[in-house]
């Protein structure tokens, strides 16, 4: 990373320094320097087991970082901060509450009044498109709709740090595609610190504003990508030249690791 | 993704299935098992056997007399009031023991060894505590039920997803709401398994220890009565217990499906 872009940002809500991180003898990740703006999404890719939700759990403070500091809006990270909401790609949801009492769950432990839980709640039950599966509970729900109530409670205690770890991975095709755009039209209404963490390029170079190439064992940011992509993105962006020579850069970054880890499973 | 893709599950519960599937063939084999019993004692037995068509002749005079209702409940009442010391206290320890590995390095040996051990092994130094009382009753319940909560839901605390101890933490949730929000709610499959064992193990103890310790109540009842030679009227009692435990089976299967729709659900699914 350059000079330039190592000078502080002065819109970077969260501010991640010479990050590492080691089980034992086992190096995940070192040296991992990364700004995220106040109204940015930031997308993590790499190939699996390179760190990336490791990366994201330290930014929660969930794991302890073995060196290197991470903070947000200069506040250190040593544990969770209030104000700062995940969205889990095992949705996360407790089966015992109503898709109501999930979205609440936040808002409660935050301290919230219940009658302005009571008033919250609903509007974003509505921003999600789950009207009318207020009192249903998770197994009666697809995938993406589970998930699309995993969004609404993130989204309830109105974070000011959007952290989502693979949120559409777990489901099917159609699904993540459609939710991946209702992500985006929620995120031009409100916008936010955003890092998302996932395994398709494709959906790192439509969601992301800047997409980090996490590579090379331990893991490192091997590079930085600007996606100069118009806003808001909708289905027509796919179609863009510019969203295919971003994809296939990004590909091409990825590829020669992908190629030497199957090389060495082959082996 | 419409709202038509969801289907609402109806769920299903145990005790309606029970009592509509194969309902002719129990209660053939019902009446089958009350005829041979009647025909082998009028044939063989002595007169004061019990058999069907006295025990039937017999239920209007015991159910309408005071005394089967006095003693059932103090049965019961020491059985409830048992279970639910069990319950509150066997929760508590068992979710230490699931949770806090020192406490489970400590007690879990013994928890294993006592809830293997018969709890009527103890009855006669209970009563050496307690004296012939209601007390040493009680104790017996206790001790008979407790075990049985505290290893279910020991393992069901052991259980909890780690996935929801995550949500937990990545929301700031503190402890003690981890507790109440977490791993209590995601336990109670493990303690409902763990009650209806503990209430089946909690009659024994109370009708035992009625027996042993001559305290007034359904055991004790039996036991006169079987010992006066009144073997239709402690029959009724015994039916009475039966139909008590049945029961609170079914209750429980109710009250899951009621309160708990998600459980049986979740259930089926794994």
């Amino acid at each position: 990373m350059s000079t330039a872009e190592r000078a502080l940002r002065a819109d970077a809500r969260i501010r991640i320094r010479e990050l590492g991180k080691h089980y034992g003898p086992l190096e995940v990740f070192r040296d991992v320097n990364l700004e995220v703006g106040d109204r940015e999404i930031v997308s993590i890719v790499g190939p699996s087991g390179c760190g990336k939700t490791t990366l994201l759990r330290c930014i929660d403070g969930l794991i302890p970082a073995s060196s290197g500091t991470i903070e947000i809006e200069g506040e250190k990270v040593t544990s969770p901060l209030p104000g700062i909401a995940m969205v889990f790609q095992h949705f996360g949801l407790f089966p015992w509450k109503t898709v109501f009492a999930n979205i609440a769950y936040g808002l409660k432990l935050a301290g919230v009044p219940k009658a302005e839980i009571d008033a919250r709640v609903p509007r974003f039950i509505k921003l999600v498109g789950l009207n009318g599966f207020e009192h249903a509970y998770p197994y009666q729900l697809s995938g993406g709709m589970q998930q699309r109530c995993g969004l609404a409670r993130a989204l309830a205690i109105e974070p000011r740090v959007l952290l989502m770890d693979e949120p559409f991975a777990a489901v099917d095709a159609q699904t993540r595609e459609i939710l991946q755009f209702e992500l985006l039209r929620i995120w031009q209404l409100r916008p936010t610190s955003m890092v998302f963490v996932t395994h398709s390029i494709e959906e790192a170079v439509l969601m992301g504003h800047r997409v980090v190439v996490l590579k090379g064992r331990p893991a490192g940011v091997f590079e930085t990508i600007a996606v100069d992509l118009p806003h808001p993105r909708t289905r027509a962006t796919l179609s863009y030249p510019r969203f295919s020579a971003l994809r296939e850069h990004v590909w091409t970054t990825l590829m020669d690791e992908a190629r030497a880890a199957e090389l060495l499973l082959q082996r | 993704m419409s709202a038509s893709d969801l289907t609402l599950a109806e769920v299903r519960p145990a005790w309606r299935s029970w009592l509509g599937r194969d309902a002719a063939a129990r209660v053939v084999a019902g009446i089958a098992i009350l005829l041979v019993w009647e025909f082998t004692v009028r044939m063989w037995a002595p007169a004061f056997v019990a058999r069907p068509s006295r025990i039937i002749a017999m239920f209007p005079p015991v159910i309408l007399a005071p005394e089967l209702w006095q003693a059932a409940g103090a049965t019961f009442g020491a059985v409830l009031q048992g279970l639910v010391i069990a319950f509150l206290l066997g929760t508590l320890i068992g979710v230490a023991i699931g949770r806090l590995p020192l406490a489970e390095r400590f007690l879990q040996l013994y928890v294993n060894g006592l809830f293997a051990m018969p709890m009527v092994a103890i009855l006669p130094l209970l009563t050496l505590y307690f004296g012939y009382t209601g007390d040493a009753r009680l104790a017996t319940v206790v001790f008979a039920a407790i075990f049985a909560i505290i290893v279910n839901v020991s393992d069901g605390a052991r259980a909890v997803p780690p996935e929801y101890i995550e949500v937990s933490r990545a929301f700031r949730g503190s402890a003690w709401s981890r507790l109440f929000d977490v791993i209590l709610p995601s336990s109670v499959p493990y303690l409902l398994a763990g009650l209806k064992l503990a209430a089946g193990r909690a009659l024994i103890g109370a009708v035992i220890a009625e027996f042993y310790a001559s305290v007034p109540g359904l055991g004790f009842y039996i036991l006169y009565n079987t010992r006066s030679f009144k073997h239709n009227e402690a029959f009724v009692a015994v039916m009475l217990l039966a139909v008590v435990g049945v029961l609170f089976e079914l209750l429980l299967a109710r009250g899951t499906a009621r309160f708990l729709p998600w459980y049986r659900r979740d259930e089926a699914r794994d």
